[in-house]
């Protein structure tokens, strides 16, 4: 028999397993990209409160892809990917509760950031924004490594 | 007539709460409350632990109980610990506390912080001893800071350069951790601020100099005083880990005018490239 044929045999047989078996490495790097994505949005909304800029429109994009981003953080963390090319710290398994809390703050800031923008009042949204860098910087503090 | 006493007393009381008022602010200045506060601990209550090549140290009480803490100490006691690490019983302190940064202090602000600290909550807590490594005692710092203690650099003409120098160098002690450390601890000079791969708790430490690549001269003023209000990179990614305690406790609290004296201090810094 082929050896084409044996593999895709044995791809059928072990089908769904085969396709779930995800890597560590792979969902580590899922994860940083993720994590940029929300930092990018978080950079770009900080330009605009900041004043630097103003694109029309764009605030409430930037404030509704963090919510939904932030939605999905604990997602990111499955277990198993915590060694190797991550700065996530073993306290995040460790310690899931309070990883799943500090990602629940991280939630409620980001709808609350975006309600604000949806509102419109200038000094709601600075201090949204304000809030939603808190969550990050906390989450950050306890559970990511320094930069190198 | 009672009105002479009581003008005089009221203006006692206005003067202690202004000295009271300014010793909280050099308090967060200086960032003593993280050291010396254990996590879910007492506030100055001391206890955290802190790693090192030569053991592990616990941070004292800090919090006027008189018998725990500092509370029976005199301010000049005080002063003396603070800016030239010497204990009341005359030994000498380790470097791990950063009197090597706070003797840049002038007398006034440090009496200051004394007179606040006797103003905060006590906490009846001992201090825990030392783990240190089996070679290292007390006795030795002595020697260690007639040794290693080097004259300080000339402070700089501009008065916000001044000023920066003032909060970075002596207050802040930033360079405690931003600045590597070579034979027996001390700091290299020659890399004021420029970072180092084995700062604490094992960590990387980065280069703060104006350095485009290698440390922070990409960032302009406005970007690296929003970071130190609100620990935002200029990327959108947030700092973590003990930088984050310091914009929360020091960086976060220090006034407008102030955090601009730190941005333009550390722009004028020379820049240094990674070793």
């Amino acid at each position: 028999m082929n050896r084409h044929l044996v593999a895709l045999l044995a791809c059928l047989a072990f089908g769904s397993a085969a396709v779930h078996a995800e890597e560590p490495e792979d969902y580590i790097k899922y994860r940083q990209a993720m994590m940029k994505a929300i930092g990018g949005h978080m950079g770009a909304s900080t330009q605009i409160v900041r004043g630097k800029v103003s694109p029309a429109g764009h605030l409430a994009m930037h404030a509704d892809a963090l919510a939904e981003l932030t939605q999905q953080l604990t997602q990111l963390f499955p277990e198993g990917s915590d060694f190797g090319e991550t700065k996530a710290k073993v306290e995040i398994w460790e310690n899931w509760a309070k990883f799943e809390e500090a990602a629940n703050n991280a939630q409620r800031s980001t709808a609350a950031f975006a309600a604000a923008v949806a509102g419109g009042d200038a000094d709601g949204i600075a201090a949204a924004h304000k809030d939603v860098g808190k969550t990050c910087k906390g989450c950050h503090e306890d559970f990511r490594q320094k930069d190198d | 007539m009672a009105r002479g006493p009581a003008i005089v007393l009221l203006l006692g009381i206005c003067g202690a709460a202004g000295a009271a008022a300014d010793g909280a602010y050099l308090f967060n200045a200086a960032g003593c409350f993280a050291c010396h506060t254990e996590e879910g601990g007492q506030p100055l209550a001391g206890g955290r632990r802190f790693e090192t090549p030569y053991g592990v140290f616990y941070s004292p009480n800090i919090s006027p109980d008189p018998d725990t803490g500092i509370g029976a100490w005199s301010r000049a006691e005080f002063v003396a610990a603070l800016k030239h690490g010497i204990a009341p019983d005359g030994s000498a302190y380790f470097p791990v506390f950063p009197y090597p940064s706070y003797r840049l202090l002038s007398d006034a602000d440090a009496a200051a912080i004394h007179d606040y600290l006797l103003t905060v909550e006590p906490h009846v807590q001992p201090n825990r001893e030392h783990a240190l490594s089996w070679w290292l005692g007390r006795w030795m710092m002595k020697p260690w800071q007639w040794w290693f203690l080097e004259q300080a650099s000339p402070a700089p003409v501009d008065p916000q350069l001044r000023r920066g120098a003032y909060l970075v160098d002596a207050l802040g002690h930033c360079g405690e951790c931003h600045t590597p450390r070579k034979f027996a601890g001390v700091p290299d000079r020659s890399r004021y601020l420029g970072g180092t791969e084995d700062g604490p708790e094992g960590e990387a430490v980065p280069n703060i100099t104006p350095h485009r690549d290698d440390g922070i001269g990409r960032w302009d003023a406005d970007d690296l005083d929003y970071f130190l209000q609100t620990g935002a990179l200029p990327d959108g990614d947030y700092t973590g880990s003990l930088m984050s305690e310091v914009i929360d406790n020091v960086t976060s609290k220090l006034t407008a005018a102030d955090r601009k004296a730190v941005v333009a201090y550390l722009r004028s810094l020379p820049a240094l490239a990674r070793p």
